[in-house]
C-alpha cells in the first residue's frame, strides 16, 4: 500500500513538474526573429508577470509582450516614456497560433531611443 | 454578468489599479505569497491525506489532524489573499484560458469535499475514539478525492501562465 502510494505520488509530481522546463524556451512562438512598425495604442505597462504594450500595425492590434517588469525597466523602458500614438519598431518572435497577434519582444526602437529588452536573444 | 464582464470589472477595479501601481517587483512578491500559501496548504493536506490513506499509523490521527487542518486553513487564506490581486493586474488576459476554467471548479470541488468529510461521523469522532475500519475507509475515500482535486487545482493553476 505504502509502496503504491509512494510511486503514484512521485509519478504525479513528475508529470506536474515536466512542462515547467518549457518555460524559458519560447514555445508557441516562431523561431524566426522579425520586425514590425506600428503606432502605440496602449503604452508600456510594468505590471504583471511580463511588461506589455499594444501597437497597431496596419489594421491589427498586436500584443507586445516584453520581459518581466524589473528587467524591462532596466533596459530603460519605463511607463509613460512612449506616448500613445507614437511610432515604434519592435523586434521579436511572433506567435505561431493563427489569429493570435502577439510578439515576444526582444528589442524596441522609439525614434532615436533603443531598448534592448533581451540583448542575449538579438 | 458574464465571466468576461466580471474580468473586465476586476481589472478596472480599485484593487487592479492599486496593484499595478505598486512597482516592478510587486507581482513577484505577491506571487511569492501565493506560492507560500500553496506550500502551506498542500504540504499540510498531503501529510493528513497520506495518514488517512494508511501512512504513519503509529501517529494518532487526532495528533496530526489538528496542526495540519490549521496550517491548511492559513495556507488557503494566503493563497486567496494573494491570488485575487494577481488576477486583478491583467484579468482580461485570462479570458479564454482553459486552465483557469479547470482550476476554479477544482477548488470548488476540493472545498466541497472538505465540507463533506468534516460532516462525517468518522471525522467528528476521530478525536474521541479509535475509528472502525469502515470509518477509516470513508476518510480514505475523502483523502483520495482531496489529493485529486487539490493536485488538479495546483497543476492547472501553474499551467495558466503557459497557455
Amino acid at each position: 500500500m505504502t509502496w503504491i502510494l509512494r510511486t503514484g505520488l512521485a509519478a504525479a509530481f513528475a508529470l506536474a513538474a515536466a512542462p515547467v522546463f518549457a518555460h524559458h524556451g519560447w514555445s508557441g512562438q516562431e523561431e524566426k526573429v522579425s520586425d514590425m512598425t506600428g503606432t502605440v495604442v496602449q503604452g508600456v505597462s510594468l505590471a504583471g508577470p511580463h511588461a506589455t504594450m499594444k501597437i497597431k500595425v496596419k489594421d491589427e492590434v498586436w500584443d507586445v509582450t516584453l520581459a518581466p517588469p524589473a528587467r524591462t525597466a532596466r533596459s530603460g523602458l519605463k511607463e509613460g516614456l512612449i506616448p500613445i500614438g507614437d511610432t515604434v519598431t519592435v523586434r521579436g518572435n511572433r506567435s505561431t497560433e493563427p489569429g493570435r497577434h502577439e510578439m515576444k519582444t526582444i528589442y524596441v526602437r522609439h525614434g532615436k531611443d533603443e531598448f534592448h529588452v533581451y540583448p542575449d536573444r538579438e | 454578468m458574464s465571466l468576461a464582464h466580471f474580468f473586465a470589472w476586476l481589472e478596472h477595479s480599485w484593487l487592479g489599479a492599486s496593484v499595478r501601481s505598486l512597482g516592478v517587483w510587486s507581482y513577484g512578491v505577491i506571487n511569492l505569497v501565493h506560492i507560500l500559501g500553496i506550500i502551506l496548504l498542500f504540504g499540510s493536506i498531503l501529510i493528513l491525506d497520506l495518514r488517512l490513506l494508511g501512512a504513519w499509523r503509529q501517529i494518532p490521527l487526532a495528533t496530526l489532524s489538528q496542526p495540519t487542518t490549521r496550517m491548511a486553513q492559513i495556507g488557503f487564506v494566503l493563497a486567496v489573499a494573494s491570488g485575487i490581486p494577481m488576477l486583478s493586474v491583467k484579468t482580461t488576459d485570462y479570458i479564454g484560458n482553459p486552465f483557469l476554467l479547470i482550476k476554479f471548479p477544482a477548488i470548488a470541488l476540493a472545498l466541497l469535499n472538505v465540507w463533506l468529510v468534516h460532516r462525517t461521523v468518522a471525522w467528528q469522532a476521530h478525536r474521541e475514539r479509535d475509528l472502525q475500519p469502515v470509518e477509516q475507509r470513508r476518510l480514505a475515500q475523502g483523502a483520495v478525492l482531496s489529493l485529486t482535486f487539490w493536485l488538479t487545482a495546483i497543476t492547472s493553476g501553474r499551467m495558466i501562465g503557459y497557455w
